[in-house]
């Protein structure tokens, strides 16, 4: 049901798009069949494989540390109140920094290195996750620890059987909106200092005005977020959730 | 023997337990009752270990607190995120006896809701899977903690027998906290009440005749009757 309405909304937007290139029929808004036949050009005769793979595995990287530094620090500021107050000035710092000046202090301190580009997009994602772990360590229910301390059960059990599913639910959500955010700074790390990778590519495009090959790789990118949230996240939520459903 | 022995306990700067000793023999099955905020729970609390910021000692046959516990609270209090089965497997500490899961669940007719999520069991029966949980491990202690409150008046008492059988089984001493003297009376073999500020027990009443949990036995009105003619405000935690 859901992917029908998906399916709907994509057909409806090729149209639009496909009326307003003939009505406008300018080179500036290719049709969309001029966007497949350069997707197909880039994606068999050209780079466009290559570069997708190693924007991915930068995401993947950055995403990866950025989820388990992240969920280890909101848990504990979640539970310590000292450490919380600590470490909160930074947290705000963190979030209001904006992502080009990480980006460029990165650079310049670091080299034009993949080192300084993830690190730059981790420091970017990090207090986002750590405010959201964060609020579910604060939200972990006493009565399920009580459970833990009356029946002795092991810290490794009370960990992964008790303490982490109360706090999945939260994970997860930063897992979602902390995906599509790398995604995003990814390209605009590469864009500005490296000679890979989709956001560099895309910059190549726009020094040449080169539209179609913008929009080919725009949605060969969007295809592929597509792919990771429906068969990775959706499913990885369904399974931690499945518990709630049946009622 | 279980020895309480609790020379002071304090909560929120004031103290609300001083001087306090019980002894409880093998297989004495306890009731504790007395006024709400007596500090019964408290004093639950401290035996079961969750909470330990007092001063006092509390042994099992002078071993100092190690022992296991089974506990059952006022909620199930189960993991709703585990099915039945891995809720008691969780707790279980010899893992070579898995089949005391299925066995138990049997006994309390849920063996077919082994592999079901909590949310789609009755209260009464979540009740009834925290009654295995808390005797899974044979624990020589267990404590309840209201366990048959805001059930309706059958579950409850479908509760009770189970609970009685289960009990009977290897007879471990049994603390009840219970605000209700006709459960009291019905399922233990002595009552303790209790008096507040401070804490102290004012009346031990020694009930020699087992009931097994049924509480239309007319005997149990008359020593109810009984007691609280010779003490009118002994619920309220007074004896004068």
């Amino acid at each position: 049901m859901v992917a029908s309405n998906k399916i709907h909304s994509f057909i409806i937007l090729i149209i639009i798009w496909q009326a307003l290139a003939v009505v406008v029929n300018v080179d500036t808004l290719p049709a969309p069949l001029e966007v497949m036949y350069s997707m197909h050009y880039h994606i068999f005769e050209d780079e466009l494989l290559h570069h997708l793979g190693i924007t991915l595995l930068r995401v993947l990287i950055a995403f990866a540390i950025a989820m388990v530094v992240g969920v280890f620090f909101g848990i504990l500021m979640g539970n310590y109140k000292k450490i919380d107050a600590q470490l909160d000035f930074f947290i705000i710092l963190g979030l209001n920094i904006p992502a080009l000046v990480t980006i460029i202090l990165c650079y310049i301190w670091f080299g034009l290195t993949d080192f300084s580009a993830i690190l730059a997009v981790i420091l970017n994602k990090v207090p986002a996750v750590v405010v959201t772990v964060r609020e579910g360590a604060k939200a972990i229910n006493v009565k399920y620890m009580q459970i833990a301390k009356v029946y002795k059960i092991s810290s490794y059990d009370t960990l992964t059987k008790i303490y982490l599913p109360q706090i999945y639910p939260y994970i997860m959500a930063s897992a979602r909106t902390g995906l599509s955010l790398i995604w995003k700074i990814v390209l605009v790390v590469e864009l500005l200092g490296r000679s890979s990778g989709m956001g560099f590519q895309l910059s190549m495009f726009f020094q040449f005005f080169d539209i179609t090959s913008i929009l080919a790789y725009s949605f060969a990118f969007i295809f592929v977020v597509l792919l990771i949230e429906s068969f990775i996240l959706a499913p990885l939520e369904k399974r931690a959730t499945r518990w709630r459903e049946n009622a | 023997m279980l020895n309480i022995d609790v020379t002071s306990k304090f909560y929120n700067d004031k103290e609300i337990l001083k001087n306090l000793h019980i002894n409880i023999h093998e297989g004495d099955f306890i009731s504790f009752v007395g006024p709400s905020g007596c500090g019964k729970t408290t004093l639950l609390g401290l035996v079961s270990r969750l909470d330990e910021d007092y001063s006092g000692k509390i042994t099992l046959d002078n071993q100092a607190i190690d022992f296991e516990i089974g506990y059952m609270f006022q909620d199930s209090r189960l993991l709703p995120w585990l099915t039945v089965r891995q809720n008691l497997l969780l707790v279980l500490k010899d893992k070579s006896k898995e089949h005391l899961v299925e066995e138990l669940l049997k006994e309390v007719e849920l063996e077919e809701y082994m592999n079901s999520y909590i949310k789609e069991l009755s209260g009464g029966m979540q009740r009834r899977v925290a009654l295995c949980r808390a005797f899974i491990n044979q624990s020589k202690i267990i404590l309840l903690d209201e366990p048959f409150v805001s059930l309706d008046f059958p579950s409850a008492q479908e509760l009770r027998a189970l609970f009685m059988k289960f009990y009977k089984n290897y007879r471990p001493i049994v603390i009840l906290v219970t605000h209700n003297l006709t459960e009291a009376i019905s399922m233990s073999n002595k009552i303790l009440f209790f008096g507040s500020k401070p804490t102290k027990v004012v009346l031990t009443y020694n009930n020699e005749k087992d009931f097994s949990s049924n509480l239309y036995d007319e005997e149990i009105q008359n020593i109810k009757k009984e007691i609280l003619s010779k003490y009118p405000s002994i619920l309220s935690g007074d004896v004068s």
